[in-house]
C-alpha cells in the first residue's frame, strides 16, 4: 500500500519544516533590523545634507520655540512638539501637503522629531521623513545653521 | 512705633543683595526680550495674546523693583510687588512640573549664555525661588518706605 511512503514523506516534511522555521523567523527579524533608515521614515545626515542642497524638502524644527530661536537649520520653520497646536495653523497655510517634510529635534536620543511627525501625518501631510541625527549632528559636520 | 527683632543693617544687606539681583534679572530679560516671551509661552500658561505684554511687564518690573531697592526708594512697595512675581513664577513652575513639562525656567539665561549653565524647572529653581521669597519678606515687612516717612514728618510738622 501507498500509505506508509506518504505518511513517511510527512512526517520528513514536517521534521524538516520545524527544523527550518526558526531559521526562518531569525532571518525576517534580520531583514526587518537592517530595513534601510529610508524605509523607515528616517534620513542620515547625508540623505537630508542632499535634500537640503537641492532644495527639495522643507526642514521642520521639532524643538521648543525658543530652541529654534537660539539656533537651527537654515531655512527652517519652527514647529515645536510643545506648542503644536498653536503653530500648526500658521504652517498649514505656508506649506502645502504634498511638500516632503524632514522633522529634526536635537539628536537621536530626542523623541518630539517622531511625535511632530505624527502629528503631520494625522493631519495630511504624507511625505514626512525624521532625520534622527538632529541638529548635533548637523552642526558637528558644520553644515549651515541660522539663528 | 520702633522696630525691633531685626537689626537694620541685615535689612540694609538683603536690600543690597536682591536689587543687584533683580536688576541682573530683568535687564537680562530686556535685552532679549523676544526669547524670554517664546519661555514664557513654552510654560502654556498664558493666551499667546498676552505673552509679549507680560514679558515685558515681568523684566520692567525686575529692573525697576531691583532699581527700588538698592536706591532705597519706595523698598517696601518694590519688595512687596517682588514676592507677589516669586510666589507666581513658583506657582507657574510647580504647576509646569507636576503636568510633566520639561523646558527652561526663563531665570537668569545669561548663566547658560556666558557659562554654559542651562536652568530648565524643577526643584533647584523652585526652591531658590522660595529663598529670594524669605528674603525679600523683611524687607517687605521692615523696610523703609519714603512716601510714609515724608507724609508722617509733614503731619509731625503740622
Amino acid at each position: 500500500m501507498s500509505g506508509k511512503p506518504l505518511r513517511r514523506k510527512l512526517i520528513v516534511s514536517l521534521l524538516l519544516l520545524s527544523y527550518l522555521s526558526p531559521a526562518v523567523t531569525q532571518l525576517h527579524a534580520a531583514t526587518s533590523v537592517a530595513l534601510p533608515k529610508e524605509e523607515s521614515g528616517e534620513l542620515d545626515i547625508s540623505a537630508a545634507k542632499a535634500l537640503f542642497d537641492t532644495h527639495s524638502a522643507c526642514f521642520v524644527d521639532a524643538r521648543s520655540e525658543y530652541s529654534y530661536y537660539n539656533s537651527h537649520i537654515k531655512g527652517a520653520i519652527s514647529l515645536s512638539d510643545s506648542r503644536f497646536d498653536d503653530q500648526f495653523p500658521d504652517f498649514r497655510q505656508k506649506i502645502t501637503t504634498e511638500t516632503l517634510i524632514v522633522v529634526y529635534c536635537v539628536g537621536p536620543g530626542c523623541p518630539k522629531a517622531r511625535h511632530v511627525a505624527e502629528k503631520l501625518k494625522k493631519n495630511s501631510y504624507r511625505n514626512v521623513k525624521v532625520f534622527s541625527g538632529g541638529l548635533v549632528e548637523w552642526s558637528h559636520a558644520g553644515f549651515p545653521m541660522e539663528r | 512705633m520702633q522696630r525691633i527683632g531685626f537689626p537694620s543693617a541685615l535689612i540694609t544687606a538683603l536690600r543690597l543683595l536682591l536689587g543687584a539681583i533683580f536688576i541682573i534679572s530683568g535687564g537680562e530679560k530686556l535685552m532679549d526680550l523676544k526669547y524670554f516671551a517664546l519661555v514664557i509661552a513654552e510654560y502654556q500658561i498664558l493666551p499667546s495674546l498676552l505673552i509679549p505684554a507680560v514679558a515685558l511687564l515681568v523684566s520692567l518690573c525686575e529692573l525697576l523693583c531691583g532699581t527700588m531697592l538698592l536706591l532705597n526708594l519706595f523698598s517696601r512697595i518694590s519688595a512687596s510687588v517682588m514676592l507677589c512675581m516669586m510666589a507666581i513664577f513658583i506657582a507657574a513652575m510647580a504647576n509646569n512640573l507636576m503636568r510633566g513639562l520639561d523646558h527652561d525656567c526663563g531665570c537668569f539665561e545669561f548663566l547658560s549664555q556666558w557659562y554654559g549653565l542651562k536652568e530648565g524647572i524643577g526643584i533647584g529653581p523652585i526652591v531658590r525661588d522660595i529663598l529670594f521669597f524669605i528674603l525679600l519678606l523683611p524687607v517687605a515687612l521692615l523696610g523703609s518706605n519714603r512716601i510714609s516717612r515724608k507724609k508722617n514728618h509733614v503731619s509731625n510738622m503740622e
